[in-house]
């Protein structure tokens, strides 16, 4: 297993940057910056804006998105900002809401 | 998967982690760690952070206090500059370390109030008398000279009783320690 784990019982206040995939299942106050993959986990909860290049979000994110690549809201996810993404998908049961910016 | 928090390699934390389960940096972490558990700071790792957990594991590099409930254990190929606290300090041949060392005592959890005073190693005189006095049994493995090399001379006239630790001559530590800041610096 390669890559950064913010376990569930962590919390990081400040900014977290990352060249590689990136998995959050704690709590992060701050910015999220990543290159790579980076997942929300269930039961996570960011304040924070995220960057990365493929985002799966399944936690509570509070705060700006912006993907490379794409950005995937599945089953159990609560989002409240913005997202731009190239591609973009809200699972049935993920909770949005915010602007989306498909770069059209 | 998610109960195991790692700072990977190619990731830096930047402000204040803290939380009740154990932590593994292999990347970089600016700012400050508090945590209840056990904290490993890898071969790579490099952490610029005054430090708080239970267990304290160093392989790599530390910029910033040590302060550990339990244990603190610098292993082969730490590299630490800042003051070590814990009710019980391993220092195994091959690390490193600038600072005051204080093991034993209470154990309490109080933080220490001087902050890691990188630039004055000579100002360290009688720390370093008080620790080999109150702290020797505690320190496992170290030559105590690596403790704080460049007070040595003085230590060791404070503490002529100790033959084996009289043996070791002072490693020229000063051009290792310009290197650590420096790679403190240059990975930034």
């Amino acid at each position: 297993m390669a890559g950064t784990v913010i376990g569930s019982g962590i919390s990081i206040e400040g900014e977290i940057t990352s060249d590689d995939d990136l998995v959050i299942s704690g709590s992060v106050r701050g910015k999220v910056i990543g290159k790579e993959n980076v997942t929300i986990e269930q039961g996570a909860s960011v304040e924070a804006d995220v960057s990365g290049s493929s985002l799966t979000v399944q936690g509570s994110i509070t705060g700006n998105i912006s993907a490379a690549d794409r950005v995937d809201l599945q089953t159990g996810a609560r989002v409240i900002g913005n997202v731009r993404a190239a591609r973009f998908t809200i699972a049935d049961g993920a909770q949005f809401k915010g602007n989306v910016d498909m770069d059209v | 998967m998610a109960d195991v928090t790692v700072i990977g390699q190619g990731t830096t934390v930047r402000g204040r982690i803290s939380g009740a389960v154990s932590l593994e940096i292999q990347g970089h972490v600016d700012g400050e760690i508090s945590i209840d558990g056990e904290l490993t700071i890898d071969r790579d790792g490099l952490v610029s952070a005054n430090v708080d957990a239970r267990v304290i594991v160093v392989r790599g590099a530390v910029k910033g206090d040590l302060v550990a409930h339990d244990l603190v254990s610098l292993e082969a190929g730490a590299r630490v500059v800042g003051d070590l606290k814990a009710p019980r300090i391993a220092i195994a041949q091959g690390a490193l370390v600038r600072g005051q060392v204080q093991a034993g005592g209470d154990g309490s959890s109080r933080k220490l109030t001087s902050r890691a005073q990188v630039a004055k190693p000579v100002a360290r005189v009688e720390s370093v008398s008080r620790v080999e006095r109150t702290a020797r049994p505690e320190v496992k493995v170290a030559p105590a000279a690596r403790v704080v090399p460049s007070s040595l001379a003085v230590a060791r006239s404070a503490n002529g009783s100790s033959g084996h630790e009289r043996k070791a001559p002072p490693p020229p530590v000063v051009p290792v320690l310009k290197k650590v800041k420096g790679a403190i610096a240059k990975r930034k």
